[in-house]
């Protein structure tokens, strides 16, 4: 049998991943038929879990298993599914070392590892909080936990940075607050948020749609709280800037970090981030290895929409260097988070790198919206919707002569 | 876009130690009132902001770290 002539290797079956592979294998198609060219998705896990579900799982009660796919059936038949972990990604000879110890020869290479929850990053964190962000099984824990509540101080937030999702701090805060008005006790409830950034929201002009809608629902904020610790038994939680107010029922975003296989390789940054080109995701130093999504160091939202629109730039990119059309694409730092705000309302996040975010004020046809992007989102793994992602976000990337 | 300069001042704190001062390099206006408020709510202090041509330049002493 003829050896491919060219071998792509995607790490991480997440978001990115699975679209990156997806678009490949369906351009490529007929040159993987033809033996000339192979698309390796690497995946550390069999499970595709749908990561913005989260929030409804942990504060509305949806049923966990919805959340959930097997990535065998998100991929392109013409992708070469490789259900084993990458333990090594060596960028100077193009091989990537799987647990099994066999190696992976790549001509082209996109890492897409995400970032990972680090509770145990802070002191006594692991011990006293419930968290939504590290899989469906915490999170349905707080739902479990907040139906028993009976009263007192429900503290919110964000407890280290970066994290994923940026609005999810505060659509956890909302959704709280809609849970508990919803029972009857929200008087029996005191809502804390706290945060480590200068307002309720980072960027400022979302902060001003946030910050009054906090203050109408009795959802006091703290900023300035970057948690040094908590202590579990005296139900405390400390922050570097020396305040430690105490509370009740602990909810809180754990700070996050890049993923093993980066910093066993010795590809990332102290908090194992890849540094890579914003525009082309190209990893620093090398001209075929790629890195999107949460896994980079690039100074843009950690979120599925991200890793979305890097990929289909970075698939683009690989692409023209397969059929030589000598053209570089380049993302433009386009990001679109859903936030919900409660009361059936939501927003949206909306900016790029060369336009500020935008004050989006939340209504009921973009909570409609969100609940649209989630329902399709399998759908859109495979790359067949980009022509509506297209038109709804307009342009993503622009291109050049390379 | 990102709170790119604020998120950075906070993880040299977090691994900063009393008597350290911290240099940020911003490129982003706000960088300065945010930095402001935050060494006045927390007790640290700015040694200087200094204005290079493309960005500025922001120091900060900690003082006071935790409880």
């Amino acid at each position: 049998m003829q050896e491919p002539s060219v071998n792509i290797v995607v790490v991480g079956g997440g978001s990115g991943g699975t679209l990156s592979a997806n678009l490949l294998a369906k351009q490529l198609g007929n040159k993987i038929n033809a033996g000339r060219v192979q698309v390796h998705l690497v995946l550390g896990s069999h499970e595709h879990i749908f990561q913005p579900g989260y929030l409804h799982v942990a504060f509305v009660g949806q049923d966990p298993t919805e959340i959930v796919r097997e990535e065998r059936s998100l991929v392109n038949q013409n992708v070469h599914l490789v259900e084993d972990r990458a333990e090594r990604i060596d960028l100077k000879s193009q091989v990537v070392t799987l647990a099994s110890r066999v190696k992976l020869h790549y001509d082209y290479l996109i890492i897409a590892t995400g970032s990972v929850p680090n509770p145990k990053a802070i002191p006594g964190f692991s011990e006293a909080a419930l968290n939504f962000h590290t899989s469906p099984e915490e999170s349905r824990k707080i739902w479990n936990v907040i139906q028993q509540f009976d009263g007192g101080h429900v503290v919110v937030g964000i407890a280290g940075v970066p994290h994923k999702c940026p609005p999810s701090p505060n659509e956890a805060a909302f959704l709280m607050d809609d849970y508990f008005r919803k029972g009857g006790m929200r008087d029996k409830v005191k809502l804390t948020f706290l945060t480590p950034y200068p307002r309720p929201y980072p960027a400022e002009p979302m902060s001003r749609v946030v910050e009054p809608l906090f203050k109408e629902r009795g959802i006091e904020v703290v900023t300035f709280f970057n948690v040094e610790s908590v202590d579990p038994a005296k139900k405390e939680i400390y922050s570097l800037e020396g305040e430690s107010p105490s509370y009740d029922l602990l909810i809180m975003v754990p700070p996050h970090r890049g993923a093993d296989v980066v910093i066993e390789s010795g590809i990332g940054d102290a908090d194992r981030w890849i540094p890579a080109d914003k525009n082309t995701m190209r990893i620093t130093g090398y001209e075929n290895a790629y890195a999107i999504g949460d896994a980079t160091n690039i100074p843009v939202s950690k979120t599925g929409v991200t890793a979305h629109l890097q990929a289909i730039t970075v698939t683009d990119n690989i692409l023209s260097a397969i059929r030589q059309r000598k053209k570089l694409y380049k993302y433009n730092g386009r990001i679109n988070c859903p936030f919900e705000m409660g009361s059936g309302k939501a927003a949206f996040v909306v900016g790029s790198y060369d336009m500020p975010v935008k004050e989006i004020h939340p209504s009921r046809i973009r909570y409609m919206m969100k609940k649209a992007f989630a329902t399709s989102y399998w759908r859109t793994l495979s790359g067949s919707f980009d022509w509506l992602f297209g038109l709804y976000f307009g342009k993503t990337q622009t291109v050049e002569s390379a | 876009m990102c709170p790119g300069p604020i998120t950075d001042l906070f993880r040299a704190y977090r691994n900063a130690n009393v008597g350290d001062v911290i240099e940020l390099l911003a490129t982003d206006p706000a960088a300065r009132s945010d930095t402001e408020a935050w060494a006045r709510r927390s007790g640290n202090e700015i040694v200087a902001v200094i204005d290079e041509k493309d960005y500025l330049r922001i120091q900060v002493r900690v003082v006071k770290k935790g409880r």
